[in-house]
């Protein structure tokens, strides 16, 4: 649930908004999902985006209505008022730089306001949620050449391209990378934020409704990036535990050895997840060390090929029985 | 030159000559520019090293204090101050026209630069040979690349070094060769300053840690 | 196929072999062919007419800044050209490439581009586009008006000037190889770490971006010393610092911000460059490397480059807008004061292109602050321009309208940009295609400056004009094209859809995409007016004035038009800010010299073109590790140096006969027209 301020704040600022109204309008076609948050970090983020908005518009409409109406009142045929050697003005330089002055202060204001509020180290609007009174849920998430290994320390299971959470808790994202670079982004739900190799990032969130979201990766990384999808599926409670079970069963586990298998380059399209049972205790920290180490997981020539080369798009997730 | 306009009024719309300018000045401010540009080159390594001078950027290998051979760093101080020493000491024959006193500032100038450049040289073959190279750590491939960089700069002062010595003897003191020869006292004037950073900065700071 | 660096290498040829050379790909194969015909065209012509000569002699060797300058324009527009069939491919590509059902093409499986190819292309795209067709523009400009202006007879080195020029080129035609031997790098143009390292990328592509931008950036710092040493030593007497045209302001705040700047990327490629050829440990993730280092680096002098081509831009506004107002710029002194705070400012925000690499909220609200503080003297210029046209007399030339649709894409990329800089924003559309219509809006401002700088200098320096009508068809044509590609881009961004997508997985979009394909097709039929436009004005050739469009107000118009290869026949003696809109108002605009004096100008020389070319050699070597060839070239350019140091050659004299004969016929004195041989003046003290 949206703490009730805010939800009225965003209340009275929604009908203000001609332009994003329009926008929301376009919605169903384009799914633009900035607009439809979940959760209260994403929904801070909506909130200033909004006021970020209307800002602009206030900045906007008056500038171009004058870059509009001087060219034409001005335009030689009208005859207008000429003042040709006016070119000095107090009062007007002093607006010109007071104005905008005020309106950025104004924005600064607000942003630095907004960045603690959805830092994704520790969102301070996640201080008082609902679901912050219970223990979190834990996941670090790894990213391969270009897949997502989501692994569940507390829970002792693992899963490729599958991110499945409970609702009312908070999730803590702990996240690196093999050999490459990659943004980590779930647009409604979460902020964005880069799994390096040799490195850890945090993210974090929390969803009261049950939901299936569409995750990938924002920062390019390679031939297999496009496809870098996985879901985020929000279930409630007792059907997380009962998942987590049906998961611990499964025989496939997750060594540091078949790791380095599914770290090899593989465009997983369509992604296609896959489960473990038993990772490997300290698999994140093994990942972090090796790519500390100077391990890399090298592209094979086949996803470099001058003409296309089917393989390059369509090789599959390692086989992995459910 | 004056021209009246219609009212009588006398004017000046024009000046004829007056592009000649003082190609010394222009080309000494040039080169101060250049420099400005040399300067932030180096800045920017400074603070890459500042960045990876640090345990966890060494991998396991040796950091700066491990490395450096500080008794050698004040040698080399001394060695570089005096060979622009010598340097200038040349420029004063420049004044008063004595292409030889300036071939022979010159001279010194540069088999000074040489020695530095041998110490730095053999310093740094000692520690590649070490097993310390600069592939060992990014700590030591930025120590290496700093002092390279300035071993280079110092490299082609002895180039140029090289080119005047030839060139005031066979073109004698033209505005061109005079130029250079007061760009060439700037630039090693500032190599040297470089070392000192490089000496307090990696040789004594970084030693002192 | 990549090229990989570690493959087979022989002594003579290093990694290159015929394998390299991509001739099963029919896209490629066919590029080569129409780049080839036209060559073989060019020079054909150049033979038939007999003007190869003369292109050598008066334009490859030339040192004369304002031949220096169109060959600068040349190359830009001919790269941007080239930019835009890059952009046109891509395009096409994510429209093809859109969900799983989209058919493949050409081999690939969806589109026709296989994602290795692809991500050359918006690398290659963003490469050229920068530093081949926007910073050649802007400096070419910059190079054939800023001496006119402040009435100086060249650039303080006229020979460093062509060094720098031909080290920009021989950037170009690496880039331009990399099409027909190997590949180009795949790993965007700011050069993602640690993908661009030898682990990960193998392949010759990333040597050919470094070395590329390596040379290009070291040519535009050479450039910026020249430019900042003329400004401040060159101009003529009278034009003190508050006199001086606001584009020449802009310029040195510009070139101010090169010089700063240049050097830490220069130092950025540098250790990559030993990371690759040395196996060095700058930027890799192990071994204590720190790819976050190179990020950093490369962003201090990224964010400040984009101002490095937007304030030029600034400039141009601000002598168009005045002249078709027929009004004093509105403002002067807070516009100077305004250029020095965008280029103080853009030094320290460089982290707001990296929010999301995990700084704390004290550092990202920091940058976000910072940033958000340039649109206080950004928002001074764009008002500064609204009240010159205020109370003034407009015209609308095309130069004009260029001004006018610049200040609203500054309007519509400035204020996303504002939004992007806001950290909680850009959380969520950080790498999104928001980012790339925010920044396309930007350069296209750079890009009408520019297209309004060519317009309204072209009578000055060719003595006529291009032709009005289609250059306002070229004009609404673009504009039409430009909102068609990059509104839809905006709303696709807030879709969340990522930016360097070979494939699209959502084909509900299908609808915006091909209304962005259509503005590439309006792109073409703009490209159609350009050409009629070029071809019109040259068949016509309807000879101008020398105040080409009636209310110049700078020094530039005073001279003949076209202007004289050395500029100012008699160095004019300057009395106020704007010196023409002065003796107009004073009657005396017409007022000629009584007499000239002898000019000195520097000879032609061969030295910085060989040095181009021999860079080009240089970098190709470098690139397929061919040590001997890259040792030779590099000696070579050593070598060339020195000889020319000793060269006696002062340049020569203008006799005030020659100068009297050619004020009177003009033509004899245009930058294309033939010069008779002077003899140098070493060799006259030698009889
Ligand atoms: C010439 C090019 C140019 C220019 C001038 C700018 C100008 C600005 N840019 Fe842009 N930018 C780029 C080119 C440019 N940019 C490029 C190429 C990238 C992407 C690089 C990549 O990743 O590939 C980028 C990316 C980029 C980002 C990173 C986005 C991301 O990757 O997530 C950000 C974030 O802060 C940003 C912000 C800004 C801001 C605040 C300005 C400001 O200077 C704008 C100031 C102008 C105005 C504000 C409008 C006029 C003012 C008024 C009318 C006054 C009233 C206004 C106020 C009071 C607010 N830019
Ligand atoms: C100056 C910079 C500049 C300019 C002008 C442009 C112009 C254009 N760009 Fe570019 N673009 C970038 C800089 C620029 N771009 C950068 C830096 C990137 C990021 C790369 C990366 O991700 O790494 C990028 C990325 C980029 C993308 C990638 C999006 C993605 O990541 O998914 C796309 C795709 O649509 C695109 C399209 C276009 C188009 C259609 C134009 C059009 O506006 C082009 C219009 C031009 C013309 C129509 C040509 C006119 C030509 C003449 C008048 C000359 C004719 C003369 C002769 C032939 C002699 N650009
Ligand atoms: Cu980016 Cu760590
Ligand atoms: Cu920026």
């Amino acid at each position: 649930m949206n703490p009730p301020k805010q939800r009225r704040a965003s209340l009275l600022l929604k009908p203000l908004l001609a332009l994003p109204a329009l926008l929301l309008s376009g919605c169903t076609m384009a799914g633009i999902r900035l607009f439809h948050p979940a959760g209260l970090v994403a929904g801070a983020e909506m909130h200033y985006t909004l006021i970020l908005v209307i800002t602009m518009l206030i900045i906007i409409v008056p500038t171009l209505l004058m870059t509009i109406i001087f060219p034409l009142r001005y335009h030689h045929s009208r005859n207008a008022k000429y003042t040709p050697d006016w070119h000095f003005s107090l009062t007007i330089e002093l607006l010109a730089w007071g104005i905008p002055f005020a309106i950025v202060a104004f924005l600064c204001y607000l942003t630095i306001q907004g960045v603690y509020a959805v830092n994704p180290w520790a969102p301070g609007i996640l201080a008082n949620a609902p679901g912050a009174r219970q223990p979190p849920i834990n996941v670090e998430v790894i990213a391969t050449d270009w897949q997502w290994v989501f692994v569940y320390p507390d829970q002792g299971i693992a899963t490729i391209d599958d991110l499945v959470v409970p609702s009312g808790r908070v999730v803590h994202l702990q996240m690196t990378a093999t050999s490459n670079m990659n943004g980590f982004y779930i647009p409604q739900v979460a902020p964005m934020v880069d799994a390096m190799p040799a490195m850890e990032s945090r993210d974090a969130f929390e969803l009261d409704q049950p939901a299936t979201y569409t995750g990938f990766s924002t920062d390019f990384s390679g031939a297999g990036f496009s496809w870098m999808q996985f879901s985020t599926r929000v279930v409630p409670q007792a059907e997380f535990d009962s998942w987590v079970a049906s998961v611990q069963a499964n025989p496939n586990q997750l060594t540091y050895a078949a790791f380095q298998k599914i770290a090899q380059p593989t465009v997983n399209a369509g992604a296609k997840p896959a489960y473990f049972s038993a990772p490997d205790k300290n698999l994140f920290g093994e990942v972090m060390t090796a790519a500390m180490q100077g391990v890399v997981y090298p592209v094979p020539d086949s996803f470099t090929k001058r003409v296309s080369d089917n393989s390059a798009q369509g090789a599959q997730a390692p086989a992995s029985p459910q | 030159m004056a021209t009246s306009n219609p009212t009588g009024a006398a004017l000046a719309l024009w000046n004829p000559g007056a592009d000649e300018h003082d190609p010394i000045s222009a080309r000494t401010y040039g080169f101060w520019l250049y420099l400005i540009g040399d300067a932030l080159l180096f800045c920017s390594l400074f603070a890459s090293y500042a960045v990876l001078d640090n345990p966890v950027n060494a991998a396991g290998g040796p950091l700066t204090a491990q490395v450096i051979n500080t008794p050698h760093g004040l040698w080399q101080t001394f060695i570089i101050l005096a060979s622009v020493l010598a340097y200038s000491l040349g420029t004063v024959s420049l004044k008063n026209g004595n292409a030889a006193g300036v071939q022979l500032g010159i001279l010194a100038a540069l088999l000074l630069g040489g020695a530095f450049l041998y110490i730095s040289g053999t310093d740094l073959w000692a520690l590649a040979a070490q097993g310390n190279g600069p592939t060992r750590s990014a700590f030591l491939s930025v120590f290496f690349t700093l002092l390279l960089t300035h071993g280079l700069h110092m490299l082609f002062g002895i180039l140029w070094m090289l080119v005047m010595l030839v060139q005031v003897g066979v073109l004698g003191f033209t505005k061109d060769v005079v130029g250079r020869l007061l760009n060439l006292r700037l630039f090693w004037q500032f190599q040297a300053t470089m070392w000192v950073c490089v000496y307090f900065y990696v040789y004594l700071l970084g030693g002192a840690r | 196929m990549q090229v990989a660096v570690d493959g087979p290498w022989s002594p003579l040829l290093g990694r290159l072999s015929l394998a390299a050379i991509p001739y099963d790909n029919p896209i490629l194969v066919s590029t080569f062919a129409v780049v080839a015909l036209l060559g073989i065209v060019i020079i054909g012509a150049a033979l038939y007419f007999g003007k190869l000569g003369y292109i050598w002699r008066e334009w490859l060797t030339t040192v004369d800044h304002k031949k220096i300058g169109v060959m600068y324009i040349i190359l830009g527009l001919v790269m941007l050209f080239r930019g835009f069939m890059d952009g046109a491919m891509m395009r096409t590509q994510q429209l093809l490439a859109d969900g799983p059902n989209s058919p493949g093409y050409l081999g690939a499986q969806h589109g026709y581009l296989p994602p290795y190819h692809f991500d050359q292309i918006y690398t290659a795209h963003g490469t050229l586009m920068l530093f081949f067709a926007a910073t050649p523009l802007v400096a070419g400009l910059g190079n054939l008006i800023v001496p006119l202006q402040i009435g100086a007879r060249d650039m303080a080195f006229p020979y460093l000037n062509a060094t720098s020029l031909w080290l920009t080129v021989s950037g170009a035609a690496l880039c331009m190889i990399s099409l027909f031997v190997g590949e180009f790098s795949n790993a965007t143009w700011v050069g993602l770490m640690p993908f661009s390292e030898m682990p990960t990328n193998p392949g010759v592509g990333v040597d050919y971006w470094m070395w590329a931008f390596q040379l290009s950036s070291i040519g535009t710092t050479f450039n910026a010393i020249n430019m900042i040493a003329t400004i401040v030593k060159m101009r003529a007497p009278g034009m003190r610092w508050f006199r001086m045209p606001v584009y020449c302001w802009s310029s040195l705040t510009t070139n101010i911000i090169g010089l700063s700047i240049f050097p830490v990327v220069t130092v950025a490629l540098t250790m990559l460059g030993i990371d690759r050829y040395f196996g060095t440990h700058f930027f890799t993730a192990g071994y204590g490397g720190n790819f976050m280092l190179y990020v950093n680096l490369f962003w201090i002098w990224g964010h400040p480059e984009v101002y490095f081509l937007m304030l030029p831009a600034f400039g141009l506004f601000s002598e168009i807008v005045p002249t078709f107002s027929n009004k004093a710029l509105f403002g002067y002194p807070t516009m100077v004061a305004a250029s020095f705070s965008i280029g103080g400012i853009g030094w320290v925000v460089w982290a707001h292109h990296f929010f999301t690499m995990g700084m704390g909220p004290e550092l990202n609200g920091y940058f976000s602050a910072a940033t958000m503080l340039v649109g206080i003297p950004t928002g001074v210029k764009a008002f500064n321009w609204l009240f010159t046209m205020y109370r003034g007399r407009i015209t609308y030339a095309t130069p004009m309208l260029w001004a006018l649709i610049g200040l609203v894409l500054l309007l519509i990329g400035g204020l996303t940009g504002m939004m992007l800089s806001a950290s909680v924003f850009d959380y969520t559309v950080h790498n999104s295609l928001f980012v790339v219509a925010h920044f396309h809006c930007m350069v296209l401002v750079i890009g009408a400056a520019l297209f309004a700088g060519v317009t309204y200098w072209w009578p000055k320096v060719f003595g006529f004009k291009l032709d009005e009508r289609n250059g306002q068809m070229y004009f609404w044509t673009f504009v039409l094209a430009s909102l068609l590609v990059f509104v839809p881009l905006f709303y696709l961004g807030f879709a969340g859809v990522t930016r360097r997508l070979d494939y699209i997985y959502n084909p509900a979009l299908k609808p915006l995409l091909w209304v962005s394909e259509g503005g590439i097709g309006m792109y073409f039929v703009s490209l159609f007016y350009f050409g009629k436009m070029l071809y019109v004005s040259l068949r016509d050739q309807i000879p101008a004035q020398a105040d080409a469009w009636g209310t110049g107000r700078t020094l530039e118009w005073l001279t003949h038009t076209p202007v004289p290869f050395y500029n100012f026949a008699v160095t004019p003696q300057i009395n106020a800010r704007d010196e023409l809109a002065w003796r107009k108002a004073k009657g005396v605009e017409g007022v000629q010299p009584t007499h000239y004096v002898p000019i000195h100008l520097p000879s032609n020389t061969a030295v910085p073109v060989i040095i181009g070319a021999l860079a080009t050699v240089f970098g190709f070597a470098m690139t397929w590790r061919i040590w001997w060839l890259s040792i030779a070239s590099l000696l070579a350019i050593i070598i060339v140096v020195i000889i020319r140091s000793f060269d006696k050659n002062e340049g020569y004299v203008l006799s005030a006969e020659d100068i009297a004969k050619m004020e009177n016929q003009v033509a004899l004195a245009s930058i294309i027209a033939e010069q008779p041989k002077r003899p140098a003046l070493a060799q006259v003290e030698a009889h």
